[in-house]
């Protein structure tokens, strides 16, 4: 901590008295939160964070913005939930009642991290890696090559939320109907899975008990880890990614038939027997591929 | 824009289906900034929003972008226009077609509607004099028809703008 002071006082013996005292509120301010509380204090005091254990272990960073203005003026501040909190303030706040007010506020969100739990762990949830605890919305595969994304109101996770249907027209305007028709028999008590089956009437598939060390790696051009399941498609229907471009800072991975789907559809691509030569469209290396005869 | 080849699309494949599933979700979590998906059910067109960037020359001005996707997205690049009235910019003609290169010679699978936005948006923040394309009159009587910018031949002047 020394090193600051000196910093300081290099900055010129004007900034030094400001910055000396301001330095002193902050870090009595942190002591106030407690040093074991801290993650990171910028080295200018521009920011600090600090980490909050909530009532189910859940732990959540709270960052707290402070410019030259504090204390007078209230810090700005940010943290990963749904919806942010009012700041109260008045002339004699410091930093522990930022941390006060923001563990008041995740206790409000309790009921609302553990529906979209409840969800996460009854359904089959897409692109479960790149959800935050801000998310409100679910896309949930419910089979059939459909999905819906559930809005999941954060100060009312209970209650029936805003649904958008993906798929076939056909399939989407027959299940859409269901749920206008049905919206009625929604339950706040009840959880999800069994308020999603009462409204389109029928079970949605859990989730996919994929094993951790062989989870299956999405194609780089269809986004989907296994090729739809169609007869066209011969013995690789429905199979998982075959292709892997051997440049190593590359790497990505294909269905070899979506690769050589986009090889044959642009005009630089040369074959030789039955192996298409192009490019890697993610790296532009050179890629080789073995193309499937289909029937 | 309507154009002939619109009403006549085939329907979305499987594959683009499903990808299009994904894209949608990523745009929901993670929206290119300036940019605002037209909530609709409809996955073979998207109608965004364009917000022209603070500091350029489109700054404060609104557009937007229709989203064509052909059955076999993403093998082929979608059909990117603007909703006229079209920003006014030195590859952008008044009939809203873009010309820009990665929405036809140069598309790849690895690109997505956000990346394409983000293309977009850095072509009209590099304009530096709000015109038309030289031969902007030739070129939209060329499309009176309705011919989509994907049957143009396209010529790419520079990389400037």
């Amino acid at each position: 901590m020394l090193f600051k002071f000196v910093d300081f006082i290099v900055d010129g013996s004007m900034n030094m008295a400001v910055s000396s005292s301001f330095s002193r509120t902050i870090y009595s301010e942190i002591e106030e939160v407690g040093w074991e509380h801290l993650v990171k204090l910028a080295e200018d005091l521009s920011f600090v964070t600090f980490r909050v254990v909530d009532k189910k272990e859940r732990v959540h960073v709270l960052e707290i913005i402070l410019d030259k203005s504090y204390p007078n003026c209230p810090p700005s501040v940010s943290a990963d939930v749904p919806y942010l909190f009012n700041l109260e303030w008045s002339a004699n706040s410091r930093l522990n009642d930022v941390v006060k007010q923001f563990r008041e506020h995740l206790e409000k969100l309790q009921h609302f991290w553990s529906a979209v739990e409840d969800i996460d762990q009854s359904l089959w949830v897409f692109d479960s890696a790149q959800l935050h605890r801000a998310t409100s919305l679910r896309r949930i595969n419910i089979g059939n090559d459909c999905s819906i994304i559930l809005f999941i109101r954060a100060n009312e996770p209970r209650s029936l939320p805003e649904c958008r249907f993906l798929g076939s027209d056909k399939y989407v305007n027959m299940l859409r109907d269901k749920w206008r028709r049905n919206s009625d028999k929604w339950s706040k008590d009840k959880l999800f899975g069994e308020n999603l089956a009462n409204l389109l009437e029928f079970q949605l598939p859990g989730p996919p008990g994929v094993e951790k060390n062989d989870q299956p790696i999405e194609c780089g051009i269809c986004y989907s880890q296994f090729l739809p399941v169609d007869d066209e498609l011969g013995p690789k229907s429905g199979g998982r990614t075959d292709y892997t471009c051997e440049n190593s800072t590359c790497s990505k991975a294909f269905h070899s038939v979506c690769l050589g789907d986009w090889l044959r559809s642009i005009t630089t691509t040369r074959q030789s027997f039955d192996v298409l030569f192009g490019n890697c469209p993610y790296c532009s290396q050179p890629v080789a591929v073995k193309i499937s005869t289909r029937k | 824009m309507t154009s002939p080849s619109a009403s006549s699309r085939k329907a979305l494949s499987k594959i683009a289906t499903n990808r299009l599933q994904k894209e949608l979700m990523e745009w929901q979590v993670n929206p290119p900034a300036g940019f605002k998906h037209k909530v609709t059910d409809n996955l073979q067109r998207w109608i965004i929003e364009v917000n022209g960037a603070p500091g350029t020359l489109y700054a404060n001005e609104v557009f937007q972008l229709q989203v064509d996707f052909p059955e076999h997205y993403p093998m082929e690049a979608p059909q990117v226009v603007f909703i006229p009235p079209a920003p006014l910019h030195p590859h952008i003609y008044s009939n809203g077609h873009i010309c820009l290169d990665i929405l036809y010679d140069s598309w790849s699978p690895a690109m997505t509607v956000s990346s394409v936005c983000i293309s977009i948006v850095s072509m009209l923040s590099s304009s530096t004099s709000k015109q038309r394309p030289a031969d902007d009159e030739r070129y939209v009587k060329n499309c009176r028809n309705g011919r989509s910018p994907k049957e143009t031949r396209w010529w790419f002047h520079d990389d400037k703008v």
